[in-house]
């Protein structure tokens, strides 16, 4: 039994060559030093994958992770954590989503699955309480997402199953292949298609157990709390629950003129009013949903009512995607939006990743870098939601010019040459999503800095359009930045919603801690709770530099370094090189980590609890 | 022919698949207002997905057939106060209430075996309180009697 509340105190590894599964044991030290999904998978992933292995080698490991909050009622609680090496980004990667699965591999007694090996042939996980079975595939694998849930829990007998499957792009290894559970994805960075490579089609998971906290008096106190304040916060009270995250494109494309549009050419839309999340409410709003235990419930069903794309469904589309198959591909119908969104999850890859790759080839397209003759005689162009639609299944199966839009921007920038490398809309080759690294100075160092590449859930922006951070200042922004890096990496780690962040704080405080106690038991103070944070990514970062990334790669595309917003209301506005470096070098130091490099220093990693660590750098000769 | 008698009345828990966001929170908070944990295999409602619009609510309706007292071969359950209500004394947990229930209102507690049905937590649901949609609510009906 473990002294602290919230874990089952085991971790499965589950081997596909071997069939076997072995149980690892989580002490108490472990827990506290690691607090759950993000960390617990960074420490085994850091021990258990060599990092300059292909991200499709059958010793890459897939981390189906939860925290401490899974299968409780706390609000934002019912997601789960998947982690791996990334087959677009080459780098540490995780991908959290919305799904009961989470809870459910709580109540069958886990803390979480470490997935490793290659099955024979196609396969999927069913996991019952204690029980493991290896299931055959065959029947399911080339199946859409839905129908993959659907027919697993038909064979098990169970319409409460809870299922993560991958479509036919995991199975093809297009590199930005997701996980689907329910409706929700593990989105970004290809975590499908490493299961893919696995043929693992699907995990499914069902537990009879339960998961309690700690303190049950304090942890009704916090609920209570929470309750009052969130109806004060008008982004939790109102602006999600109403409209979704698809409300940001009126703040962020409208007011700001911070929405990448045309690849990036612009970032201030004509056409927002026709994206925007007012009219998606008033006109294609079918009904709310929420992940689980989620009162805000910000997650929405839109169906398009008329129109060229009448009769298409999906639970979305969020900001993100109305941005990347909308704004960045020039579309501004929501019909197409919402078919696209769909058709994303079924055929199973990130919206996010494949609409910013079918912006850059657009873009290549326009300037004669490809022609017509590459891309079957398709009109490439801007505004065409026909190709847009089109190649979602054509990439998901890898035809024609889908084959390389599957391999990501900056792996298509390298096949295309003539110097569209400039345009491709990425860092580490993880595509930027819809928050603006030039209107957002905490965005252009974020996402040079972050683990995962262009992400903004390792930093956010959420504290910048609050204006809780100036967003053009240069001064202190390095500090801001390494503060929203903590706080995502314990929500990571937790498990739970970014969204907290409004209520909680952008970076870690005190309310943080008031909220983990009580659960745990851990008695965290603020300063333990930071440490925590720094080590998972001190952690997160010693991996990715064992695979070659340096200080050079902390950077943005050129287009975003030397070409300013070109119109509307964040006009000028840009970080250039000189300024991103005045920023780095003022991370590094902050972070401890060695600024001419990037490494973290011998020093820091021993100050962190890492001493392993310190002597492993040390060992292959990349310590400083 | 059926009579209504206007004294008796019948609770029923609404479910409104308009407002219900599939969030789970009434399974947790049925679990936690009665054993202090949180579970959904211990929960005496279940809301399914079977489709992007598509919610279905399991929970004992008070139906006026009773299929899982005229079902139980121990004479375990009765109906008393408007819930149905298991002896543990007499239950050998067959589980032929659960295969009796159309309505999938019935699961076996997974440690004790015994039947979970619904008892509107003292007249007070915290299914129904817990919600945050409004998508449950407590409503008296008319009791119709044979």
């Amino acid at each position: 039994m473990m002294k602290y509340s919230g874990y089952k105190g085991k971790v499965l590894a589950i081997n596909l060559t071997t069939k076997k599964t072995s149980s690892i044991e989580i002490t108490d030290e472990f827990a506290r030093k690691y607090l759950g999904g993000n960390g617990f998978a960074v420490r085994y992933i850091f021990d258990m994958v060599d990092p300059r292995m292909d991200a499709f080698d059958a010793t890459n490991v897939v981390a189906m992770m939860t925290g401490p909050f899974q299968g409780i009622n706390s609000p934002t609680a019912g997601k789960y954590y998947m982690a791996t090496k990334s087959p677009l980004t080459n780098g540490y990667f995780d991908s959290v989503s919305g799904g009961f699965i989470g809870a459910q591999i709580k109540y069958a007694g886990y803390d979480g699955f470490l997935i490793t090996g290659k099955a024979d042939k196609p396969t999927y996980l069913f996991v019952e309480d204690g029980k493991v079975e290896f299931r055959p595939a065959e029947k399911l694998w080339g199946r859409l997402t839905g129908e993959t849930q659907e027919m697993i829990k038909e064979e098990v007998g169970d319409p409460n199953l809870c299922v993560s499957a991958i479509g036919p792009a995991g199975e093809n290894l297009v590199r930005y292949a997701c996980v689907i559970t329910e409706y929700r994805a593990a989105g970004r960075g290809g975590v499908g298609a490493v299961l893919g490579s696995k043929k693992l089609k699907a995990v499914a998971v069902r537990g009879s157990g339960t998961n309690e906290v700690a303190d049950p008096e304090a942890y009704e106190a916090w609920m209570q709390w929470y309750k009052e304040e969130a109806k004060k916060v008008p982004g939790l009270a109102v602006g999600l629950p109403t409209y979704g995250t698809p409300a940001l494109v009126a703040s962020i494309g409208k007011m700001l003129g911070a929405m990448g549009s045309y690849n990036h050419k612009t970032e201030f839309f004509q056409n927002w009013e026709n994206i925007s999340g007012e009219r998606l409410k008033k006109e294609f709003w079918d009904k709310d949903t929420a992940c689980p235990a989620c009162p805000i419930a910000c997650s929405k069903v839109f169906s398009a009512k008329s129109g060229k794309w009448k009769g298409a469904i999906s639970e979305g589309p969020e900001y993100e995607t109305i941005y990347s198959l909308g704004s960045m591909c020039g579309i501004d119908d929501l019909g197409a939006i919402i078919k696209g969104d769909s058709l994303c999850d079924e055929w199973g890859m990130d919206t996010v990743s494949y609409g910013v790759a079918v912006s850059f080839i657009m873009e290549a397209y326009e300037k004669q870098l490809i022609t017509r003759e590459n891309t079957d005689g398709v009109e490439f162009k801007f505004g065409n939601d026909d190709a847009m639609i089109a190649y979602i299944e054509k990439t998901a199966k890898r035809e024609g010019i889908g084959n390389l839009i599957a391999e990501g921007s900056l792996r298509a920038a390298r096949v295309i040459g003539g110097g569209s490398e400039r345009f491709a809309i990425q860092v580490k080759g993880l595509e930027i999503p819809g928050h603006s690294a030039r209107a957002l100075r905490g965005m252009s160092l974020g996402y040079a800095t972050a683990t995962r590449g262009g992400s903004h859930h390792d930093p956010r922006p959420t504290g910048e359009y609050a204006g809780a951070s100036d967003r053009k200042a240069v001064e202190g922004k390095a500090a801001w930045v390494i503060g929203t890096q903590q706080m995502t990496t314990i929500g990571d780690s937790l498990v739970n919603c970014h969204f907290l962040e409004r209520l909680l704080g952008f970076t870690l405080t005190q309310k943080w801690v008031d909220m983990i106690n009580p659960v745990t038991g851990f008695g965290y103070t603020l300063e333990e709770l930071t440490t925590v944070a720094e080590r998972i990514l001190d952690l997160e970062r010693s991996f990715n530099v064992r695979t070659g990334i340096r200080r050079k790669d902390d950077t943005l595309p050129r287009r975003f370094l030397e070409e300013p917003i070109p119109e509307g209301p964040s006009q000028g506005m840009h970080t250039d090189e000189p300024t991103l470096n005045r920023m780095l070098d003022e991370f590094y130091v902050i972070k401890g980590w060695d600024p001419k490099t990037g490494i973290p220093t011998k020093e820091k990693l021993i100050r962190m609890g890492l001493e392993d660590v310190a002597d492993r750098l040390a060992k292959e000769g990349i310590s400083c | 022919m059926s009579v209504v008698v206007a004294q008796e009345k019948k609770p029923l828990i609404r479910f409104d698949i308009k407002k219900c966001a599939f969030c789970k929170i009434c399974e947790l908070s049925c679990s936690k207002y009665h054993y202090k944990k949180f579970g959904d295999s211990i929960s005496r409602i279940t809301i399914i997905r079977k489709g992007p619009l598509m919610f279905k609510c399991h929970i004992c309706t008070r139906c006026e057939k009773r299929f899982c007292i005229t079902a139980c071969p121990t004479k375990a359950l009765s109906y008393k106060g408007g819930n149905i209500v298991v002896d543990p004394k007499l239950c050998n947990s067959c589980g032929d209430c659960v295969k009796a229930c159309p309505f999938h209102g019935i699961r076996l507690h997974p440690e004790t075996k015994l039947p979970l049905i619904c008892d509107l937590c003292d007249g007070d649901p915290s299914c129904v309180k817990d919600c945050p949609k409004g998508a449950l609510s407590l409503v008296w009906l008319p009791e119709v009697r044979k």
